[in-house]
């Protein structure tokens, strides 16, 4: 059997080295990480890279920086919950990690423009959030009224507090935040995050709403959001899958006729609401 | 990683599975450069009673003198793998567990039965924690190796949880249904590369079941092929028995 | 017809042109394995041909894309280095059936669509196809003619039907052509020889027949309104997983990706391996979460992914009919049989529709 090398593949790696790590959290950590010779990654927020620790495996990660970012480096937001994602946790800044993409489509950012945002966030969904939120702030005038709506399990669950901090101070964002369960110290709001929009000022025809989060979310979120009258196509959201190939063809991302890493991984709600393997 | 100091210890088992590391042939002179064995009764006559990187033990737990002895060695190692079936699922020792303990005593020691105390045979995960599993009776040299690699660069080893079919159909075997054959590939684990069925023989479970098994479809396949219910559960029984222990925990 | 596209090969010449072949690159043919199975192995001559087979273990798709394949490898001893690979070589299949060519056909539209599969469309490059007429059905469990696989209809160089004394050839391509002449066991056909053509495929035209009471056309529409039929809850509770369906199946091309390190633990290779939609972790995330937790609708989504889902996207079915998924499933689900109670369940609909005059 002849090896020849492919110069074509799909499957070449770009090569990337990691600038910075922060440990958020207990299970998670924040890489920054350039690709060879400074090449940008050139993403839309929403889209997921492959990357990969050779030896344990590769795995889509959502891109957590802005691509308005002046850098030319990215940010991922890791939790160590499996093999790759353990390995990538060990590695330090210097290390070097395989990359291919970015992949799938992102959000719909010049549709959003001139329209009010109302982004919900669950616990990680902030990770891939993060890439719209840090690409409106950075172009804020073409955008109309922001809301964040954030949700985690505990206080301590919460990532990028010290961002939060921030948007919390500024003056042309509505910052709410809520948690499942408290602790002595926390004095933000408990419950879950549908009991935060029926509050939220909006007015439906121009708003666009974003959401991020566990499975279990979406169905109660996107009642809440209909309940204000935000129509089916304003309603994005973002969908988790295990892809493999992040070209259409490995299988493990189908939801029905659709191809989360080709399709996705957003869609808007009136795409996805007939599809029941969904959510 | 510096190299590792590993020891292989064996409970009750016919330490046929350490006989498989003897086994290894050329690769073995390779992986011996990256660890440092310093207790392996079946090769070498040194002994070791410092702390372990890793402990390899083989057997399953059949008395109260085991679990001591198993509870010593996972407070030294820092790693421990369950070595083959009789480790990892209880295997054969466990059809003691289908008897009553004392008559089953009296069947095997007669008379001087009460100097031999027992207990109900655990694998080891019963007995204490276990970080990785080696399946199989014996072990299959290639995952104990892809194991062991796994151990030396820190990262989990998953033991597939789907049938033996997945990797039987990959090796295109005919199956050992059309031959007429029962077959426990339908419901064992996976891992092994179907091993036994790409050399002639049936699947005896060697590995465990399937966490989910359909009982329900397994009945129908019994029906389908006119196996008598009977016949099966006492092949499953040959290696399995032990899972009884684990579904107790569960309730 | 051009009479030029035909040649014919007398069966006393079929062995020594399998031979004349074998010598020129590596040729593979199903060959008997006992107990009512064959499998395509290598062959050097053509005596070990199992001309009259039923479909082997696994389709020919196991030359086009393998059951497991080195698509990269790596070192990461200083930073990291990778190049992807793949593995190949010159090679002719003889013997395929329709429905396999069929399938073949289906997987070069999957791997030709963008973004490519450069690894499958090298190993396409490299083989050779022969086809080989089904003068008859297998056996009960194949479905050719309802997804219209019964009769040829491109995707080989060379395509054999026996006549009895001799094969008569249709040559679809150069390739084709070369193989006749650089074998030189070939006469040209004549006329008597393209009249037996047509008469036997005549025949087979009254003999396969659709096997499932239900035109085509209608499938998708059958499908649509059956997503939530209690049929799919049957063949759940039936359903081993085992995965045996989909990887037999030569329409199924679902895979995993792995890596695997040297023993040194600084250079491997990451493979892709055969998977199937059918296991449980198949569709589970890092979270735990699993979208398709349930044996009903892992076996639906097989039967969307044959005959529903494609249709959209490739305009044909994804099933060949070869009825390998039946013959191998364990628990003795049957296409024929889910299609045929699909359709049962939605006529009961309808007439319940029309007595209460809708």
């Amino acid at each position: 059997m002849k090896k020849i090398a492919l110069t074509n593949s799909q499957y070449i790696m770009k090569k990337g080295k990691i600038l910075r790590t922060r440990q958020l959290t207990d299970f998670e950590k924040l890489f920054e990480i350039s690709l060879e010779g400074g090449e940008r990654l050139d993403h839309e927020p929403g889209q997921f890279i492959m990357l990969s620790v050779c030896g344990a495996g590769e795995i889509p990660i959502s891109v957590s920086s802005s691509p308005s970012n002046i850098s030319s480096s990215f940010e991922v937001c890791v939790r160590a919950v499996g093999k790759v994602t353990n390995a990538l946790h060990k590695l330090e800044a210097g290390d070097e990690i395989g990359i291919r993409g970015p992949f799938g489509k992102g959000f719909p950012i010049r549709i959003f423009e001139g329209n009010d945002l109302l982004m919900v966030a669950g616990g990680l969904g902030i990770a891939p959030l993060r890439s719209l939120i840090k690409y409106v702030f950075d172009n804020r005038r073409d955008f109309g009224k922001v809301h964040i709506l954030l949700g985690c399990k505990s206080p301590a669950d919460i990532l990028f507090l010290d961002e939060i901090e921030e948007w919390n101070q500024r003056m042309d964002v509505y910052y709410e935040c809520t948690v499942d369960r408290a602790v002595p110290e926390w004095q933000g709001q408990v419950g879950r995050i549908t009991t935060l929009i029926p509050g939220v000022h909006l007015e439906p025809e121009r708003t666009f709403a974003v959401v991020v989060g566990p499975p279990v979310m979406y169905k109660f979120v996107i009642k809440e959001l209909l309940a204000k009258n935000i129509p089916g196509r304003q309603i994005m959201v973002s969908f988790e899958r295990h892809m493999k190939c992040g070209m259409g063809k490995c299988g493990h991302c189908q939801i029905q006729h659709v191809y989360a890493c080709q399709d996705g991984p957003v869609f808007n709600y009136d795409e996805i609401k007939y599809l029941k393997e969904s959510y | 990683m510096k190299r590792p100091k590993i020891a292989f210890f064996d409970f009750a088992c016919c330490e046929g599975c350490q006989l498989q590391v003897a086994n290894i042939g050329e690769p073995l002179l390779e992986i011996l450069e990256r660890i440092d064995v310093v207790e392996f009764r079946e090769v070498m006559s040194e002994k070791w009673d410092g702390p372990l990187d890793v402990a390899i033990v083989e057997g399953s737990i059949t008395n109260q003198h085991a679990l001591d002895r198993i509870k010593q060695i996972r407070e030294r190692a820092a790693v421990l793998v369950a070595y083959g079936s009789c480790a990892t699922i209880g295997g054969v020792n466990g059809i003691k567990n289908s008897f009553d303990l004392e008559d089953i005593r009296r069947y095997v020691y007669h008379a001087d039965y009460r100097l031999f105390p027992t207990a109900k045979t655990r694998a080891i995960h019963q007995a204490v924690p276990v970080d990785y599993s080696v399946n199989g009776c014996p072990v299959n040299i290639p995952e104990f190796v892809d194991v062991l690699k796994a151990i030396l660069l820190g990262l989990p080893y998953e033991v597939p949880d789907y049938a033996v079919c997945v990797e039987c159909k990959l090796n295109e075997n005919v199956c050992m249904y059309d031959r007429g054959v029962t077959c426990l590939g339908p419901v064992t684990r996976a891992g092994c590369n179907s091993w036994c069925i790409n050399n002639g023989n049936i699947c005896y479970g060697c590995r465990g079941l399937v966490s989910n098994p359909n009982t329900k479809g397994a009945q129908e396949v019994l029906r389908k092929y006119r196996i008598p219910e009977d016949l099966l559960l006492k092949k499953m029984e040959m290696y399995n028995m032990c899972r009884e222990l684990d579904k107790n925990e569960q309730t | 017809m051009k009479d030029a596209q035909y040649s014919v090969l007398r069966k006393e010449q079929f062995d020594g042109f399998i031979s004349r072949l074998s010598k020129l690159q590596r040729v593979v043919a199903p060959v008997a394995r006992g107990y009512n199975n064959y499998s395509f192995e290598e062959v050097s001559s053509g005596n070990g041909i199992s001309l009259k087979y039923i479909p082997t273990i696994l389709p020919p798709k196991k030359y086009f894309m393998p059951q497991r394949e080195t698509l990269l490898e790596f070192d990461t001893g200083r930073g990291l280095n990778s190049e992807a690979v793949v593995e190949c070589e010159k090679m002719t299949i003889f013997g395929i059936h329709t429905c396999d060519l069929a399938g073949i056909q289906c997987l070069n539209m999957v791997f030709t669509e963008r973004p490519r599969d450069y690894n499958y469309l090298m190993h396409k490059r490299k083989i050779n196809i022969i086809g080989l007429e089904c003068n008859e059905y297998c056996d009960e469990y194949a479905s050719c003619a309802l997804v219209n696989a019964s009769t040829p209809s491109g995707g080989y160089d060379l395509f054999f039907t026996d006549l009895g004394d001799r094969f008569i050839v249709h040559i679809n391509t150069q390739i084709g052509e070369n193989i006749i002449e650089s074998t030189k066991f070939f006469e040209s056909a004549g006329k008597s020889d393209l009249e037996d053509l047509t008469e036997l495929r005549a025949g087979k035209r009254t003999l396969f027949t659709k096997e499932v009471p239900v035109e085509p056309r209608y499938i998708p529409e059958l499908f649509d309104r059956s997503y939530n039929s209690k049929v799919w809850d049957e063949l759940g509770e039936r359903c081993l997983a085992c995965g045996n369906c989909t990887l037999v199946c030569p329409t199924c091309y679902c895979f995993d990706i792995k890596d695997e390190m040297d023993l040194g633990l600084k250079s491997g290779r990451r493979n892709r391996i055969w998977d199937s939609c059918q296991l449980e972790s198949f569709a589970r995330v890092a979270g735990g979460e699993n979208f398709r937790k349930e044996r009903s609708l892992r076996q639906k989504h097989r039967y969307y992914r044959k005959f529903r889902y494609p249709v959209e996207k490739f305009s044909r079915f994804f099933c060949t009919g070869c009825g390998r998924c039946s013959r191998t499933c364990m628990a003795g689900i049957k296409l024929k049989d889910t299609l045929n109670l699909l359709i049962e369940e939605f006529e009961e609909t309808v007439s319940t529709l029309m007595e209460g005059n809708y």
